[in-house]
């Protein structure tokens, strides 16, 4: 800062993309994030991913049901939404990610519905709760591995086509530096990824809470701290050195704050806590969930909100405090509530517990 | 009628004070039966010229603006960012500058290629406009604008930015800006008439013509002489006092 120069008319700019934009990201990482959690043990049968891949996909599900609702918010005209389809612009990263938002869900809602057919069936078996619905739901509860593999197949492609769209479209945007580089789309994906674990290891405390599930999940959510921090590192190393223009000038902006600094210090410190815990006490799920979830938010709500508090023109930081309102914090509790509603229409047709046993499930056999 | 060309001839005028005697008639003319919109035939390329020397930092501009153009309280198309600036080469301690921001009718707009549904475009003319009807409120082209000079309209939840007041410029007048400039700061004119004076001042203005953010590459059509290199980009200074949006806390929709 250049202590000479004070500025004391200019406009301060407020922020454009909502909190509704922050839980969109935040839940679509995570639903992209657990889906892919979801393919070892579903998909590949691999024998120790059985149950975290069916908890990753029932968080996959809530998730990537209530993020469009959250990205539907963020838009200042929301009953226009169609005009995405009706005015498809190439050049928009925006305009791509109208098309690739229903493919993912698409291939995810049906690949979620073929994976759990048979799990729906044995809980109408059981005569459960809501087993009627469950029965119907089940359609016959047969296990389709083709069907189940092609679905699988279409929402990775739709998975990999949004977690590219989400980062791009931040990382193009050459007007804020900060946003501007091209490890912004890898840091999105690690804490997605990072995050969805953390779902699944909260998912698992509340059902099976089986040792092995947690153990697995633990040694994925210490890469992703491994990779998080190395590319965090190789961000501040590309800043600091100068070596990458887009990075020193992403850097030179957020810097000199002292709430950047704070907010880089406590990022890279709960990062470093969790690798170390899900490293050192593996059987610390919970709270290493917790705090992969809590990464994840944090890193989105500082790059977003953050982000958008330094001025393209002006001096100094942007202030920005909460409204309560829906433009606010109704947004970020709206939008925790449709996913719990949604949690619980879920894990009503299909116990949690259920679906962390699986075939194990001797219930309704 | 007054023809197209007749109000093309008057922008053309060789003198501001030539303009505004026209300006009257052009009106009456425009309230008679519109123009046709002459930015059509692109043989018009709007651009403005911001003479800082003469910029007295009153905010008339920042005003008309908002009459002009039904601006919601605390959003601004347009506004005089005024900077207190220490001197080191004089008996005063301090001095001010004041720099006129407003949509740069980017030759080169970041925010065209983002906007997801083609509701922000260039027209035939030069301006950056926004279709009204079109726009779904994303604020994907606020995050693109380098300049700060877009925001979501809290009245009409869309897109909203300097137009250079294209209804105006549509009718052969001068954008409200312009007109209300108490020190002739702002030039408006057709680069593409040799003979205008917006042409002649660029031309005379050359070597100390400036743009800001010119690393972007992206054309402004805002062109400025004074333009202090401290301030062409994001100004390194202790931040603005007056955060008018704090009003606005409630209304955000």
């Amino acid at each position: 800062m250049n202590p000479n120069i004070v500025e004391t008319i200019n406009v301060a700019r407020e922020v454009a993309w909502l909190p509704w934009a922050v839980q969109y990201f935040f839940l679509i990482g995570l639903s992209y994030g657990a889906f892919l959690l979801s393919l070892p043990g579903i998909v590949f049968r691999r024998p120790t991913w059985g149950g975290v891949s069916r908890l990753a996909l029932l968080g996959a599900l809530v998730c990537g049901l209530s993020a469009p609702v959250a990205l539907l918010a963020d838009l200042h005209q929301p009953g226009r939404f169609w005009h995405f389809y009706a005015y498809f612009t190439p050049t928009s990263w925006m305009s791509w990610g109208a098309f690739f938002i229903p493919i993912y869900l698409g291939g995810l809602i049906v690949y979620g519905w073929l994976a759990f057919r048979p799990d729906l069936a044995r809980h109408a078996a059981s005569g459960g709760r809501l087993a009627g619905v469950a029965g119907t739901l089940a359609y016959g509860g047969h296990e389709s591995r083709g069907a189940l593999k092609a679905a699988a197949l279409l929402a990775f492609v739709g998975a990999a086509l949004v977690a590219l769209y989400t980062g791009v479209e931040v990382a193009v945007v050459r007007a804020r530096p900060l946003w501007n580089t091209p490890l912004l789309p890898v840091q999105f994906f690690i804490t997605a990824l990072a995050g969805a674990t953390g779902l699944a290891l909260v998912f698992n405390r509340f059902s099976s809470r089986d040792a092995a599930h947690t153990l697995t999940l633990s040694r994925v959510l210490a890469a992703t701290q491994a990779l998080a921090l190395a590319i965090g590192a190789l961000w501040l190393a590309l800043g600091v050195s100068g070596l990458s223009p887009v990075h020193a000038k992403a850097l030179a902006e957020v810097g000199p704050s002292a709430n950047w600094q704070i907010s880089a210090v406590w990022a890279a410190a709960a990062t470093a806590l969790t690798l170390l815990l899900a490293w050192k006490r593996p059987g610390s799920g919970l709270l290493v969930g917790l705090l992969a979830l809590h990464s994840a938010w944090m890193m989105r709500w500082s790059i977003f909100i953050g982000g958008q508090e330094v001025p393209k023109t002006g001096a100094g930081y942007y202030s920005y405090s909460l409204p309560l309102g829906p433009e606010g914090l109704m947004g970020i509790v709206g939008t925790a509530g449709l996913w719990i509603f949604l949690f619980v229409l879920i894990t009503s047709l299909l116990p949690l517990d259920r679906i962390a046993a699986g075939a194990a499930d001797k219930a309704g056999v | 009628m007054k023809s197209c060309s007749d109000s093309s001839s008057l922008l053309a005028s060789p003198s501001r004070r030539a303009f505004l005697r026209g300006v009257p008639v052009v009106t009456a003319a425009a309230a008679v039966a519109p123009t046709p919109a002459i930015a059509a035939t692109g043989r018009h390329q709007w651009a403005m010229l911001v003479d800082v020397r003469k910029c007295i930092g009153c905010q008339a501009c920042t005003v008309s603006c908002i009459q002009e153009n039904g601006v919601p309280e605390g959003s601004f198309r347009t506004v005089v960012s005024t900077y207190s600036v220490k001197l080191t080469d004089s008996a005063q301690p301090a001095g001010t500058y004041v720099l006129p921001r407003l949509c740069n009718h980017c030759d080169n707009p970041p925010c065209i290629p983002v906007c997801p549904v083609g509701a922000t475009y260039k027209r035939d003319d030069g301006i950056v406009a926004v279709d009204g009807d079109r726009c779904v409120g994303c604020a994907y082209c606020v995050q693109a604008c380098p300049y700060d000079a877009r925001f979501i309209n809290h009245e009409t939840n869309k897109a909203d930015k300097c137009t250079f007041c294209a209804h105006r410029v549509d009718a052969g007048l001068l954008p409200a800006c312009v007109e209300t400039c108490v020190g002739g700061a702002r030039i408006f004119g057709d680069i593409n008439d040799p003979n205008g004076e917006l042409a002649r001042r660029l031309k005379e203005a050359q070597p100390q013509l400036k743009a800001l953010k010119p690393e972007l590459e992206t054309s402004p059509r805002v062109f400025y002489i004074g333009l202090d290199e401290r301030f062409s980009g994001k100004v390194e200074g202790e931040g603005t006092l007056w955060k008018p949006r704090n009003l606005q806390s409630t209304a955000h929709g």
